[in-house]
C-alpha cells in the first residue's frame, strides 16, 4: 500500500535522523491515525526528550495518553464482590432458640476500637476543592510540569506502570512565600476528584511526648480511609526539617520520623493518598523526605508571570471602584511580585483612593495613577526568599535539584 | 489560664521557636500572656524569641519584666545579657552576663553566654577566659570550642584557633560556621586557595548562610591583587624585551610574552587545581553580585589579551597598555575599598 511506503520510508528517515523532531511528530502523528497509538507514543516521548518544551510534542502526547487510557468509571470502578468461600454451618443446639437469642442482644452497641473515637485533627479541614488548574491564571510552565510528572500519570495508571513510572511517592510544590503554592495544591486535588486534607504544623505538633507522631498516623490513617484524597503538608519544611538541625529536640526528631513511616509505601498502603508539600524553603527539609517514594517530585512555583499578574490584579480590582486602569502597565510594573503583594498593591490603591474620596465628598474610583503609587510603596517581598536561593543554588545545587531555579534566576540576572 | 495550661502553651512556643516559626511562636506566647501577664516563664521565652527575630528593644523588656518575677531564675538573666549586647550596652550586658553565672556557675550555655557578651565588650583576655571555662563545662560541644577559636582568632593566638576550630568540625562536621570561620583563618594566614576551598565547603554544608558568598568575594577581591602582582613583572620584560623600539615587531618581544603567559597560567593552575568542582558556580554567583569585581577581572581578561597581541605580532608598545590597565584596576580597587570602608561604618 502506497500509505505504509510511506511510513516504512519515514521510518528509515528517523533512524537515519533521530534528532529530527519535527520529522519524529509527523511519523508519530501517521501511527496514531494508523490507530498505533503506542508506537506513536513512543515516538512522541523521544520527541519530548530532545525537545522537552515542544508544545505540539505537548498536545499530541495528551491526545494519546487520553486515547490510550481507559474510560474514567473504568478506573475506580469497585471489584465486582467475589463470593467466599463456602464454609460448614455450624453445627446448631438442638431445642436452644437462637433467633430470640439475636433478638435479645440486638439492642447492645458493637463495640468500636478506642482509636476511633478520638477525632482526627483534620477532620474539620477536609473539602472537596472545586477549582481546577483552569481556574489558576497563566504559571503554563507550572501547569504542563505539573502534567507531565504527576497528574498525568496519576490519570493514566496503566501508561505509567508501562513506562517503568512509580506512581507511589509525593510531590513537593517550592518557591517564594505568597505565589500561589496553596492554591495550585488545591486544584491539583480538584483535578483529581480527590478530597483535600489541609495539614499545618499546629495540627501535627502536640506538647505531649509522643501525641505528634499520633497525630500524624492519625492524618494518614484518616486519608487512607477516605482515599481518593489529597494530604497537602503546608510549610514542610517545618514538619519535616533536617534531623541534624533538631539535635535539642528529640520530639520533633520523632515526628519526622513518624512522616518518612507513614509516607513509606513499604510500611503504609498509601493507595489513592496523594501526598503534596509545600515550603519556602526546600533546602530545610529532611534529605530522607526527597528519597523515590517520598517527596521525589519538585515543582518551582514563581512569582505569578505577566498573564498571571492580570488575571490576580482583575481578581482583586473587581468588586471595587475602577476608572481607567491600565492593566498592562501594572502588569509591567509588578515584575516579581507575589500574589499576596499585587493583592497588597490593590488594597493600597484603594485605601489611596478612599482617602481622596472622603476628603472631596465625593467618589473617586480607582485609577491607573492610584495602582502606580501603590506599586512604589510597595517592594516585592520575594526579595530575601531569592537572595536565599541564589546562595543555595551557587552553592548546594551539586545533583541539578535546583536547575529550574537556576535557569529562571539566570533569566532574570539575579544569579 | 492554669499553671499546666502555661507550661502546655511554653511546650509549644519552644517547639514553635525550635522550627524558626518566630512569629507564631511569638503569637502564642503573647495570647498566653494576655491572660497571664505576670508568668515568668512565658515572658522570658517571649523575651529569648524577641531576640532571636533581631527585636532586642521589646525583647529587653519581657526579660526584664521575667526578672522582676522571678529575679533567681538564671536563664533569664542569660537572655538579659543577649539583648543588651544587641543593644550596644555592653558593661550592663557584661554584668547581667556575671549575674547568671554566678547563679548556675555549671552551666555551660551561660558560660558561653557571658564569653560572648565578654568578647562583643572587647574584653577579649576574659572572654577567653569564660569559653575556656565553656569548654571545660561541656568538652563534647562543637559550639564551645567555636567560641574559643573566634576569641583566639581576635587575639591574634591562630595555633589555639586553628586547634580549636578543628575540634569544633571533629565534634560537628556539620557545623558550617566553623567551616567558615576556619577558612577565613586560612585566607588571613595567606593560604587564600586553602580558604577558598573551605568556604565552598562551609556553602555545601548551610547554603543558607550569606555571609559565605560574602567571604568569597573577599577572597576574589584578594586573589585580584595577586593577579595584577602577577602581570607587572611580566610587563616589565616585555618592555625591556621589545628593546629601544616598542613599536617594532620583534622576536624576542614575542618570546617573553609568550614565555610570561605560560608562566602565569601555570601558576593559576598550580594554584587552583585542587579546588573543587562546586567551587566554579560559586566563584561565578560572587563575581555576578560584585560589578567591580567583575570588572576587574575583565580588566585582567583584557591583560591577557594584550600579552596574546604582544606574542602574536611581536610589538612590545601592547604591553605597556597593560601598564594602563592594572593602573586603573588599582584605582578602581582604591576608591571601591575607601567607598566600602565609609558604608561600613
Amino acid at each position: 500500500m502506497p500509505d505504509d511506503t510511506l511510513l516504512t520510508s519515514l521510518l528509515t528517515a528517523i533512524d537515519a535522523a533521530p534528532d529530527d523532531v519535527p520529522l519524529r511528530l509527523h511519523v508519530a502523528g501517521l501511527l496514531a491515525e494508523r490507530g498505533r497509538p503506542a508506537e506513536a507514543l513512543q515516538h512522541c516521548s523521544q520527541a519530548l526528550a530532545r525537545d522537552p518544551g515542544n508544545a505540539e510534542a505537548l498536545a499530541l502526547l495528551q491526545r494519546l495518553t487520553t486515547a490510550m487510557a481507559p474510560p474514567p468509571q473504568a478506573l475506580h470502578r469497585p471489584e465486582p464482590q467475589r463470593p467466599g468461600p463456602q464454609r460448614p454451618e455450624p453445627q446448631r443446639l438442638q431445642g436452644f432458640d437462637w433467633t430470640q437469642a439475636e433478638d435479645d442482644v440486638a439492642g447492645i452497641e458493637e463495640p468500636v476500637p478506642a482509636e476511633d473515637e478520638l477525632p482526627s485533627p483534620v477532620v474539620e479541614d477536609i473539602e472537596q476543592p472545586g477549582v481546577r488548574l483552569a481556574d489558576v491564571g497563566g504559571m503554563q510552565q507550572v501547569k504542563e510540569r505539573l502534567e507531565l510528572s504527576f497528574l498525568g500519570p496519576m490519570r493514566n495508571p496503566q501508561l505509567a506502570k508501562a513506562f517503568g513510572k512509580s506512581l507511589s511517592g509525593g510531590l513537593l510544590l517550592y518557591g517564594p512565600p505568597g505565589c500561589g503554592k496553596t492554591f495550585i495544591a488545591r486544584a491539583v486535588a480538584g483535578e483529581l476528584g480527590a478530597s483535600f486534607f489541609a495539614v499545618g504544623i499546629s495540627d501535627v505538633l502536640d506538647m505531649y511526648t509522643g501525641q505528634s507522631e499520633r497525630n500524624l498516623a492519625r492524618i494518614f490513617a484518616e486519608a487512607r480511609r477516605r482515599a481518593p484524597c489529597v494530604l497537602f503538608f503546608d510549610e514542610l519544611d517545618a514538619l519535616g526539617q533536617k534531623r541534624s538541625h533538631l539535635a535539642h529536640s528529640s520530639s520533633m526528631r520523632n515526628t519526622v520520623n513518624q512522616l518518612l513511616s507513614e509516607m513509606d509505601s513499604v510500611t503504609a498502603d498509601n493507595d489513592g493518598v496523594f501526598v503534596l508539600g509545600a515550603t519556602n524553603h526546600p533546602w530545610d527539609i529532611d534529605s530522607a523526605l526527597r528519597r523515590p517514594g517520598r517527596f521525589d517530585r519538585m515543582v518551582l512555583v514563581l512569582p505569578p508571570d505577566a498573564p498571571a499578574r492580570g488575571a490576580i490584579l482583575g481578581y482583586h480590582l473587581r468588586e471595587r471602584p475602577v476608572a481607567e486602569v491600565n492593566l498592562d502597565r501594572i502588569v509591567k510594573l509588578t515584575e516579581h511580585f507575589s500574589g499576596a503583594d499585587l493583592a497588597h498593591v490593590c488594597t493600597t490603591a484603594a485605601e489611596r483612593a478612599l482617602a481622596l474620596s472622603m476628603r472631596d465628598g465625593r467618589l473617586h474610583a480607582l485609577t491607573t495613577k492610584d495602582l502606580e503609587a501603590a506599586v512604589r510603596e510597595i517592594r516585592p517581598s520575594t526579595g530575601p526568599w531569592f537572595a536565599t536561593a541564589r546562595n543555595v543554588v551557587a552553592f548546594a545545587n551539586t545533583d541539578g535539584e535546583y536547575d529550574d531555579l537556576s535557569a529562571y534566576l539566570r533569566k532574570n540576572k539575579k544569579l | 489560664m492554669t499553671a499546666a495550661g502555661n507550661a502546655a502553651v511554653l511546650q509549644r512556643a519552644v517547639n514553635l521557636r525550635l522550627l524558626g516559626r518566630l512569629d507564631d511562636a511569638e503569637r502564642v506566647l503573647r495570647e498566653a500572656l494576655a491572660e497571664s501577664p505576670g508568668d515568668p516563664d512565658l515572658l522570658g521565652e517571649l523575651g529569648w524569641v524577641l531576640y532571636l527575630a533581631e527585636r532586642p528593644a521589646e525583647g529587653l523588656a519581657a526579660a526584664e519584666a521575667a526578672i522582676a518575677a522571678a529575679p533567681g531564675e538564671a536563664h533569664f538573666h542569660q537572655y538579659r545579657a543577649s539583648l543588651l549586647s544587641d543593644l550596644q550596652r555592653h558593661d550592663e550586658a557584661v554584668q547581667a552576663a556575671y549575674t547568671a553565672a554566678s547563679l548556675r556557675p555549671e552551666e555551660p550555655k551561660i558560660a558561653r553566654t557571658c564569653a560572648r557578651v565578654l568578647s562583643r565588650a572587647r574584653r577579649l583576655p576574659e572572654a577567653y577566659q569564660a569559653a575556656r571555662h565553656a569548654v571545660a563545662l561541656d568538652p563534647e560541644s562543637s559550639a564551645s570550642h567555636l567560641l574559643v577559636a573566634d576569641i583566639a582568632d581576635d587575639l591574634r593566638d591562630r595555633a589555639t584557633a586553628r586547634r580549636a576550630y578543628e575540634e569544633a568540625l571533629r565534634l560537628d562536621p556539620q557545623n558550617a560556621m566553623a567551616r567558615h570561620d576556619l577558612a577565613v583563618l586560612d585566607v588571613n594566614t595567606g593560604h587564600p586557595m586553602r580558604g577558598l576551598r573551605g568556604l565552598v565547603e562551609a556553602g555545601g554544608i548551610d547554603p543558607t548562610m550569606p555571609i559565605v558568598l560574602r567571604t568569597i568575594t573577599v577572597v576574589l577581591w584578594k586573589l585580584s591583587w595577586r593577579l595584577r602582582m602577577l602581570f607587572i613583572p611580566a610587563t616589565i620584560a616585555c618592555v625591556v624585551a621589545s628593546g629601544a623600539e616598542p613599536g617594532d615587531a620583534t622576536w624576542s618581544a614575542r618570546v617573553t610574552a609568550a614565555a610570561s603567559l605560560l608562566a602565569i597560567g601555570l601558576l593559576i593552575w598550580w594554584t587552583v587545581r585542587d579546588l573543587p568542582t562546586a567551587t566554579r558556580p560559586a566563584v561565578l554567583a560572587a563575581l555576578r553580585s560584585d560589578g567591580p569585581l567583575r570588572i576587574s577581572y575583565l580588566g585582567m581578561a583584557a591583560c591577557v589579551l594584550l600579552f596574546l597581541t604582544v606574542a602574536g605580532t611581536g610589538i612590545g608598545v601592547f604591553a605597556g597598555f597593560v601598564w594602563l590597565v592594572l593602573g586603573m584596576l588599582g584605582l578602581l580597587a582604591l576608591v571601591v575599598g575607601a567607598t566600602r570602608k565609609v558604608r561600613g561604618r
